[in-house]
This record gives C-alpha cells, sequence and structure tokens, in this order.
C-alpha cells in the first residue's frame, strides 16, 4: 500500500485531534454545535424532500 | 433545549413516565464529538398498564394535554422532536436503571452510559452502530470491565470480536 506523505499525514494527525479537543466540550456546548449541523444539513434535506425541524436551543 | 429536558423531569416526577434517559445520537455526543440528528431519543420505562402491555398512549396523551402535538414518529416538545422508546429487553431496562444524572445548563437530565450505549449499538447491529461502536470506543472514556461484563451478560461477544478484531 502507497505511503502517506508526511505532510498528509500531519493533517490527518491534526483532523483526528480536532475531534478529540471536540468531544471533551461541555454538553451544552456539544449540542449547540448540533444546532448549528443541522441549520447547514436542513436545507439540503429539504430539497430531498425530508422533514427536518431545526432545534429551538434556547428555549428556557 | 432545558425546557424540553423539564418537561421530560415533569412527566417523571408526576409518574407518566418511571424513567428516562437520553440515548441515541444525542447520547453519543455527550461522550464524543458532536454528531448531526434532527430526533432525541429518549428511552423510557413507562408504567404497566392494566392489560399488561407497553403502550405509549398514555405518555403521548399527557403530552397532548401539555399542546404538544405528534410529528411523524416524535413528538414535538419546546421546539424539538422527542423519539421515545420505550424499554423494549433486558438491556436497554438496565442502561435506564444506571443512567447517570447530568447537569444541562439550570436543569439536571439522564444520560445512558457509554458502555450501555455502545453495547446497545452493538445489539442494533445497523452499519451507523457499527460507526457509532468505533467512535465511542475512540473518545469516550469506557470502563473496559464494565462493558466486557455487559457484553457477556447480554450474549454480545460474537458482534463485539466480529466489530472490533
Amino acid at each position: 500500500m502507497d505511503e502517506l506523505r508526511p505532510e498528509i499525514a500531519a493533517l490527518f494527525r491534526a483532523k483526528e485531534a480536532r475531534r478529540l479537543r471536540l468531544a471533551k466540550l461541555p454538553f451544552p456546548e456539544k449540542v449547540r454545535i448540533v444546532v448549528e449541523l443541522q441549520k447547514m444539513v436542513a436545507p439540503l434535506l429539504r430539497q430531498r424532500g425530508r422533514t427536518v425541524r431545526v432545534w429551538d436551543f434556547d428555549a428556557r | 433545549m432545558q425546557a424540553t429536558l423539564r418537561v421530560l423531569r415533569n412527566l417523571e416526577n408526576e409518574g407518566v413516565l418511571q424513567r428516562f434517559a437520553i440515548g441515541g445520537a444525542i447520547a453519543a455526543t455527550f461522550y464524543c464529538e458532536p454528531l448531526a440528528t434532527f430526533d432525541l431519543d429518549v428511552f423510557v420505562i413507562l408504567p404497566v398498564t392494566e392489560s399488561g402491555l407497553i403502550s405509549l398512549a398514555g405518555l403521548y396523551a399527557a403530552l397532548r394535554q401539555r399542546g404538544y402535538e405528534e410529528e411523524g414518529d416524535c413528538v414535538v416538545i419546546e421546539g424539538i422532536p422527542v423519539q421515545f422508546l420505550p424499554a423494549y429487553n433486558a438491556l436497554v431496562e438496565e442502561a435506564l436503571r444506571e443512567a447517570r444524572e447530568q447537569p444541562f445548563g439550570e436543569v439536571s437530565t439522564r444520560v445512558l452510559r457509554a458502555e450501555h450505549l455502545l453495547a446497545i449499538a452493538l445489539q442494533t447491529g445497523r452499519p451507523k452502530d457499527r460507526e457509532r461502536v468505533r467512535m465511542l470506543l475512540e473518545q469516550a472514556e469506557i470502563e473496559r470491565p464494565l462493558l466486557m461484563e455487559i457484553v457477556r451478560r447480554h450474549g454480545l461477544e460474537a458482534r463485539w470480536t466480529a466489530w472490533t478484531s
């Protein structure tokens, strides 16, 4: 199998480190990120005919 | 989100539910990087009905009385679609019993332990569950002896071996 070029391997390592950093965020902060992901994905899903609802994170 | 979790807690305090805990992608997000999802999966133990059957009817009626409407498989509670999943086997019942209390802003909620979440993913066995197992093993702090005990007790050794070796 071809070996990864060192600069590409470094990029993958950085992505993995970012995932681990995200995993350590406080739970409410992570749910807020989930809602941001919903905002990005919802228009694409609606175009495909799926009914989706972006959460009201701030309802108290 | 706090408002949704407060409604769940009130339902439990009023006996509409015996116990609830967050599962699914949001429970996985508690332990791992955030995952895109549109449903809040909530596992519940319901009071036993006179017929002895498990039914979500009483829960849905209580939610309707509070003004929360069904939308597909979910009930939209304070702007969040909640999918209620009655405890359907011994593993899920155990996971619910041993779920941990966690603060979320000003409210307290309950989240399945990572070890049970992983075992439920093993048992469910879909491709996305396999990805969840991989992610939990990589990112969550798992108590291995406890996980292996759960895997053994619920007869999941074969899939554990197939998915992790």
